[in-house]
């Protein structure tokens, strides 16, 4: 057995460490931001109101004044920040791992910029507004499979080829976007709006459909964590342990790129969520991917909660585009992570 | 009586007092004093809304070039397009040797333009009151003065006969109108708030949240309009939460005509048939 060989088997049976007391803070930090979301918003409801809310949603009861607000406006909304800020962490350190890139995102195949295309086309041509997400997660998907088309080599996939005709994909289909942005002037702000990120009719409905993507999506890539961590060694070496490297790959860029699809297609480009999480959970609890990829989702989908949370009461009953305030909040907080493990080292 | 052939020729020269004196020194939308040589008579307007007024105001034929989207009166869209406010066409503009462009503060044109040895100026109507002051201006700038003093009378004269018949109405429903479903609405005191109190509704947002206000639909949910101008009904519907809204529930969820949608969005001279427009749309029974 090489030497090579020797530390890949060394990382494969390396323990699983949770960290509990971190994992425990954290839960308790959602937990926390799921409640006060729910009984926050743009319209105050007093904290029994919300509770008989609940009580009525659960028991499938007639609903009456705020309580249709807590029940059909904030909770889904809530539930869809979850889903779609989860989703994009775990896909976004799936991303990062199977292309050993600290600065791949969610979006990294063109799934955003088609998405947005789709979005713009629908939104131009004043297409009925419930077929929109459908254009964006046709746009999305449609950009993933061009991508991995000029990127495949033979029956290879090249991480440096993905990356590039990703990121040229997903220039072109921004390119086409603008010019069709161009001519529906009167559309502008609404495909803006779209990239910018958006939860504000997520309903139930919503939450149903992306449901299903996120958790087979997420779920697989979740299970796939331990051949992720084989292959951040490098494909050499996960090619001698017997990965099929090249399918591997494959199936996290479809896996990722098509959760990620789906919470576009209804929340819009919610920036930076996707790519700094991960980042956030390397450093508190390390690189394990089998450890990294569920406790993304969970710091993801809280973070989303909490900058929407604050996207609709920081000037309600005004909102904030949601994506603005993930970028604010998880910025300056990154890069002040940054500096302290900078000087630790 | 006997004052009247004192009175007559102090009339008439009130009225030939109006005539623009040139070199005209102005200052315009843009905050830049502009200084208009003599009467313009090759008129390029890049604003829809100002391509209007200049037509009203009788000097349609000297237009030499619109923006790709003034459509109205039927004669612009024969004229040359020099693009739009995202992709103007400059080269096309300084083509036609204008005297005059007619600019919006937004757009960046009057750089370039100036650059190039055209007078530009900015003439942006937003507000309701600007649309009088505007067309006025508009009427100094290509010494049509009467003209513009005349369309201000009978615009706010047929504006006063809508309200008239409003103001009258019993029930004045609270409404809620989307701009867009981003959602975007509008505060009272914007172009079409004020139009929309006018057709005698009573717009739900405060004017606190300014002209322009990006809202939650909480908002609405709350407030619950009896009317909902700027959406169709199944979309109102298919909303989370949404279907309780009284004008859900009595199916007065209103998308607007594209006609009036669009003389909606032009702050000129249709500014009238919009209120009427609109007022037909808020208190349909008192227009049968």
């Amino acid at each position: 057995m090489s030497a090579l060989e020797r530390s890949g088997q060394a990382a494969l049976s390396r323990p699983v460490r949770w960290r509990p007391g971190r994992t425990a803070l954290l839960l308790l930090a959602v937990v926390c931001s799921v409640l006060l979301a729910v009984g926050l918003g743009s319209v105050s409801i007093s904290l029994p109101e919300t509770l008989r809310a609940f009580g009525h949603g659960l028991s499938g009861q007639a609903l009456s004044g705020s309580e249709v607000i807590v029940w059909q406006l904030r909770l889904p909304r809530v539930a869809l920040g979850l889903l779609v800020g989860a989703c994009l962490s775990v896909c976004g350190g799936a991303f990062q791992g199977v292309f050993r890139n600290p600065l791949a995102d969610p979006y990294l195949m063109g799934v955003a910029s088609g998405a947005a295309l789709g979005a713009t086309v629908s939104l131009v041509l004043d297409w009925p507004a419930a077929v929109t997400p459908v254009a964006a997660l046709v746009g999305a998907m449609l950009s993933v499979a061009l991508a991995l088309a000029l990127a495949r080599s033979g029956r290879r996939f090249p991480p440096a080829r993905l990356i590039l005709s990703g990121v040229v994909v997903g220039s072109i289909m921004t390119a086409i976007g603008t010019y069709l942005m161009l001519h529906g002037e009167d559309r502008l702000r609404q495909v803006y709006s779209f990239t910018l990120g958006n939860l504000a009719f997520g309903g139930w409905a919503q939450v149903r459909v992306v449901l299903p993507y996120a958790v087979l999506g997420g779920g697989l890539l979740v299970l796939l964590g331990r051949a992720l961590n084989v292959l951040s060694l490098g494909d050499l070496t996960a090619r001698s342990l017997g990965l099929p490297v090249e399918r591997l790959r494959l199936l996290v860029i479809v896996a990722a790129s098509l959760a990620t699809a789906a919470a576009v297609s209804y929340a819009g480009i919610i920036g930076f969520v996707g790519l700094v999480t991960p980042h956030l959970v390397r450093r508190l609890w390390g690189s394990d991917y089998r450890v990294l990829l569920p406790i993304s989702a969970l710091a993801g989908g809280g973070l989303l909660v909490l900058s929407d949370l604050l996207a609709r009461t920081l000037t309600r009953p005004t909102e904030l585009p949601v994506g603005v305030v993930t970028t604010l909040l998880g910025g300056p907080f990154f890069l002040y992570l940054l500096r302290r493990q900078g000087q630790i080292e | 009586m006997k004052l009247l052939p004192f009175l007559l020729p102090a009339l008439l020269g009130a009225s030939s007092a109006l005539a623009t004196t040139y070199p005209l020194t102005l200052t315009d939308d843009l905050g830049r004093k502009v200084t208009i040589q003599s009467e313009p008579k090759r008129l390029i307007s890049v604003l829809p809304s100002n391509t209007e007024t200049l037509c009203a105001l009788g000097v349609c034929d000297r237009l030499v070039g619109v923006d790709d989207y003034s459509d109205f009166p039927a004669q612009v869209t024969k004229l040359p397009k020099v693009g739009g406010l995202y992709n103007p066409n400059i080269e096309a503009m300084v083509a036609q040797k204008p005297d005059l462009v007619v600019v919006s503060k937004y757009g960046k044109l009057a750089e370039p333009l100036t650059a190039a040895g055209i007078t530009v100026v900015a003439v942006n109507p937003e507000t309701f009151d600007d649309v009088f002051s505007k067309t006025q201006l508009l009427g100094r700038i290509v010494n049509r003065e009467t003209q513009a003093k005349n369309l201000v009378i009978q615009m706010r004269r047929d504006i006063a006969r809508t309200e008239v018949l409003t103001r009258a109405a019993v029930r004045k429903p609270t409404a809620y109108y989307e701009v867009d479903p981003t959602p975007y609405t509008v505060g009272p005191n914007s172009f079409i708030g004020v139009l929309l109190s006018k057709a005698g509704a009573v717009n739900i947002i405060p004017a606190s949240l300014g002209d322009f206000p990006k809202i939650s639909p909480e908002l609405v949910v709350q407030k619950s309009p009896q009317l909902i101008l700027g959406l169709d009904l199944a979309t109102a519907k298919a909303r989370p939460g949404w279907a309780g809204i009284a004008a859900v529930k009595s199916g007065r969820v209103l998308k607007l005509p594209a006609e009036l949608e669009t003389i909606l969005g032009r702050p000129g001279p249709r500014l009238p048939q919009a209120l009427a427009g609109l007022a037909r749309l808020v208190h349909p029974e008192l227009f049968r």
